[in-house]
């Protein structure tokens, strides 16, 4: 049993169900970052676990103790909101203090216990300002310090980077990890955008339609997505996914695909069980970064698979240089050394780390397991 | 007087131009002609009127007309003035607003915040009590009063003035707290707060502008009211806009126009000040809440 | 050792509080408002005259009501007043505020100028247009005096025009508030539309009639429910101004049924011609509410 679990939970409103048996254990000092699309279910898990929104059937418990009814404020969690939710007529010391006052905390301790945070969070100067004269960053911050300072068992972040612009975010997002490196709190953390989950997580729950759709590692996310959504949710830019016919040869299970030509071309799996396949129509996935020139394969890959393509359009993007072509009637993206040497309508030897590729059954759309 | 001036992307001719300031200066010579008419002939004696000098400006200034409408005119059967009815108006106004200000604040913080099962339902039907003929419920209320030992009192008038103006101050609470973030209010309840405490440190803060235009319009509606006055108030206990009907109506003796509109002046002056020192909140929240659902 | 906690006191009273906090004014609403109609369509169905009186008679009361050339009058004179009423209001409205969104020098000061009236009591407003218009003393006396003298206008004492004074004096308390409401409308139209519409080559009659009066139908929607609602409640300014007369000419249904409740106690025939009332201003009202609070869900 885990810090906070959250078993067999779901969520209606009406007859409508919106949220179908979720089933997370998190552990102690865990960063779970729960990441979808909008209207996936995730802001309402949060809220569920917060005891802002009712829970319709299932348990949700923190140290073992059930939560289900039990008031916000007796949960022993603090949340940071997107908008920050700074009481805009109290300073950023009362807006910090408020959840101490309101729970009784005696005036001296809740003095010490803001000077600790603010000192903490370098938001010392600030303390006797308003909200409203307070920059992005500054407010956030603040948020984090009113969070902070209640000492909860758990935070809970509501998708706390989205109203921050592209720098200030990536910063925030690293100030964010070493706080929770530092201070060990267990997190759950809403996002829809990947990376923040990605860069964050010690685990993910990646959820779709009010399913968790995996759960898992960043790493088991990314490398062994469970179905075709993980695969293209997770990653920029996403996984291709093209049709291919599984072929035999030699024993070992290929892809075909067409090129830009019209022609078949056969790729070797280095996943054997998908024999079992032979000339049956799967969706292959390969992400864009497993496509390279030759000169910038993996060397440590024993499958690479050399292929002839025409390349359709270049773009720089200065670290990386993207390519596209068509394979199997799609678009695939192809990411390139920023020297390798492309351009447009050129036929290109693409390199294919094929050790990396997976396998979906195109009725599931589940990855065939190997 | 606060919608925020925008650049216009129209450009208009001189001529045009020259002729949009001539209507709009004649338009606001139609608006005050009543207001000029009521205080030049407020300061003048009755022989001066009736000679027919209505729109000159006095040719002998003279406060008199002014003191016997505020004191001494004769109202009904009293010669009372209208002073005892000024001071039925303020101790009818002054519980009236502050009540129904006060529900309505807390309605709108429930049907935004609190929000339950049927609550637009209820918000509807106490928004269309706002727009019913008051004809409808004036033999019950009249009834009711006189059950609640209220018929012919000022707290009996101040009660129906709740009553019927909950809808608005509602609907104005309503709509501003629909607009504060709801983040807030969960921030306030993961931190321990509750109902009352929420409403008081985090809403209540916040909510200055439209307190002052719930209770400018409460103000003005209530202290205008002539119907309920003229239906529910006892001799005593009658407001200003009735005994001011009660003066200029009176078919006894000669018409005292002077003294009638400088009782007219003395009835409209408290709505004109509000209006004139607060007018721009008015302006503001009639645009904002009022037409608005 | 999960042990199962239910909602704990404080959560449960928590989510009672809101709804505590509603029911005084639920229940005002119910009794005073729904209740109380409830109770006047039903006497409306009844033989009260002086005192409410539970005898049913079932229409009766409608029929003679239908009967009264009283009523018949109040309504005709409900019909030239609300026409004209909405009419010249939201086009003096609409003119206005049109005028004043040209950049005009002085807004600051001509606004509060045509919006004063709106917060006079139509006791005070019908005092001044009394006086201003009777012809003993008032606009005519004044012509006269200034060598006019055949100048005659006599609407207030004529049994033919005295309704349209109402009429008059109705559209100076008002139409600067529709003006305002034209003004809000018009302020927030897009200006990036506006400067579109001249680079395609639109003068300046086109611009307002197909691009920006088309935008304003919220305003004139709200200033049509708001108007009407007004027309058919206006019962101060006609006791003020004309007392109902000369005659009958200017009665209105509110003067009718108060006069029939409660100086002729025929109060059966009173709450038939509220009802009446009522079933009109929800007729416009109800189909208004429901759509814009649909709007919001």
């Amino acid at each position: 049993m885990g810090f906070l679990d959250i078993d067999n939970t779901t969520k209606s409103y009406g007859s409508v169900e919106v949220l179908h048996n979720v089933d997370i254990s998190v552990e102690e000092g865990e960063f779970l970052v729960l990441v979808g699309p909008s209207g996936c279910g995730k802001s309402t898990l949060l809220n569920m676990i917060a005891g802002l929104e009712e829970i319709t059937s299932g348990e949700i418990r923190i140290k073992d103790s059930v939560m289900n009814g039990v008031h916000p404020s007796k949960r022993n969690i603090a949340m940071v909101f997107q908008s920050y939710a700074l009481y805009p007529n109290m300073t950023v010391g009362q807006n910090i203090t408020f959840g101490l006052e309101m729970h009784g905390t005696p005036k001296a301790d809740r003095e010490i216990a803001m000077r600790d945070v603010a000192k903490l969070l370098q938001i010392e100067p600030l303390l006797d300002r308003k909200p409203g004269q307070l920059s992005g960053g500054q407010r956030q911050r603040v948020a984090m310090g009113r969070a902070l300072v209640r000492n909860p068992d758990v935070f809970l972040f509501d998708e706390p980077l989205s109203n921050l612009d592209a720098k200030l975010r990536v910063d925030m997002r690293t100030e964010i990890k070493k706080l929770h490196q530092k201070l060990g709190t267990t997190i759950v953390y809403v996002t829809h955008d990947q990376i923040e989950a990605m860069t964050l997580s010690t685990r993910i729950a990646v959820m779709n339609g009010g399913y968790v759709q995996q759960l898992g590692t960043p790493q088991e996310i990314y490398d062994s997505p469970a179905n075709i959504f993980v695969a293209t949710f997770m990653g920029s830019p996403a996984m291709n996914v093209l049709p291919a016919k599984v072929r035999v040869e030699d024993g070992l299970p290929h892809a075909e695909i067409i090129l830009h030509d019209g022609s078949a071309t056969l790729l070797p799996f280095s996943q054997e069980n998908l024999a079992a396949w032979e000339g049956k129509e799967i969706l292959l996935g390969i992400r864009p970064e497993t496509i390279t020139d030759s000169d910038g394969a993996d060397r440590k890959s024993k499958n690479i698979a050399q292929m002839i393509n025409r390349i359709v359009v270049t773009e720089p993007a200065g670290s990386d240089t993207f390519v596209s072509m068509q394979l199997s009637g799609k678009d695939v993206i192809a990411r390139m050394r920023s020297d390798a040497e492309v351009r447009p309508g050129q036929d290109f030897n693409f390199a294919v780390n094929m050790e990396k590729a997976v396998a979906f059954d195109p009725q599931t759309e589940a990855r065939i397991q190997p | 007087m606060s919608v925020a001036s925008q650049d216009t992307a129209i450009r208009t001719g001189r001529i045009t131009r020259t002729l949009i300031y001539v209507v709009l200066i004649l338009f606001a010579l139609f608006y005050m002609l009543p207001l000029y008419v009521m205080v030049v002939n407020s300061v003048k004696p009755l022989s001066e009127i009736t000679g027919g000098g209505m729109m000159n400006l006095p040719r002998e200034f003279t406060l008199d007309p002014w003191f016997k409408a505020w004191s001494s005119a004769q109202i009904g059967v009293e010669p009372t003035g209208l002073a005892p009815y000024f001071w039925n108006s303020i101790k009818m106004v002054v519980p009236a607003v502050a009540i129904s200000t006060v529900l309505g604040a807390l309605n709108g913080y429930v049907l935004t915040k609190w929000r339950f099962k049927y609550d637009t339902i209820l918000f509807g039907l106490m928004l269309f009590a706002c727009f019913i003929p008051f004809q409808i419920v004036l033999i019950p209320m009249a009834r009711m009063l006189g059950l609640m030992g209220l018929a012919g009192t000022t707290w009996g008038l101040a009660l129906v003035h709740v009553v019927y103006g909950i809808g608005f101050t509602t609907l104005y609470f309503r709509n501003y707290y629909a607009v504060f973030p709801t983040e807030l209010i969960r921030a306030a309840q993961i931190d321990g707060a509750g109902f009352f405490q929420i409403f008081w440190r985090i809403l209540l803060p916040s909510s200055g502008p439209i307190a002052v235009v719930s209770i400018i319009w409460q103000f003005t509606n209530i202290w205008n009211d002539f119907l309920f006055g003229a239906s529910f108030a006892g001799a005593d206990s009658q407001p200003m806009t009735v005994a001011l009907n009660n003066l200029v109506q009176a078919s006894h003796g000669v018409k005292e126009y002077n003294v009638h509109f400088a009782g007219a002046i003395l009835a409209a002056m408290p709505t004109l000040l509000v209006y004139i020192v607060a007018g721009r909140y008015f302006v503001r929240g009639l645009m904002a809440g009022s037409v608005k659902g | 050792m999960a042990h199962t906690a239910n909602s704990d006191f404080k959560t449960r009273l928590q989510n009672w509080i809101p709804k505590l906090v509603l029911s005084p004014s639920v229940a005002m609403m119910l009794v005073f408002v729904y209740g109380f109609i409830l109770f006047s369509v039903y006497l409306s169905f009844t033989d009260s005259r002086l005192l409410p009186s539970y005898g049913w008679v079932g229409l009766e009361n409608y029929s003679k009501l239908w009967r009264l050339s009283h009523w018949e009058i109040s309504l005709k004179n409900m019909g030239i007043f609300a026409a004209l009423y909405i009419a010249i209001c939201t086009s003096i409205g609409l003119g206005l505020a049109i005028f004043l969104d040209q950049k005009i020098r002085g807004e600051g000061l001509l606004r509060p100028i045509y919006l004063y009236p709106m917060a006079l009591s139509f006791i005070v407003t019908g005092t001044a247009w009394k006086w201003f218009l009777d012809p003993g003393i008032g606009l005519e006396n004044v012509m006269h005096t200034w060598g006019w003298e055949s100048f005659e206008f006599r609407w207030i004492k004529d049994r033919n025009f005295a309704i349209y004074t109402v009429v008059l004096a109705a559209v100076w308390q008002t139409s600067g508030f529709v003006m305002a409401m034209f003004l809000a409308g018009l302020r927030g139209i897009d200006n990036e539309i506006l400067k579109a519409a001249q680079m395609d080559g639109a003068s300046n009659w086109n611009l307002y009639r197909r691009i920006i009066i088309p935008q304003l139908r919220p305003a004139f929607l709200s200033a049509f429910v708001i108007l009407s609602h007004l027309a058919i409640k206006t019962f101060d300014l006609v006791i003020a101004l004309t007392g109902g007369g000369p005659g009958r000419a200017t009665e209105l249904p509110a003067t009718f049924m108060y006069s029939y409740t409660f100086t002729r106690n025929q109060m059966g025939i009173g709450a038939a011609s509220a009802t009446i009332m009522l079933m009109t201003i929800a007729a416009i009202m109800i189909p208004y509410l429901y759509s814009e609070l649909r709007e919001k869900r």
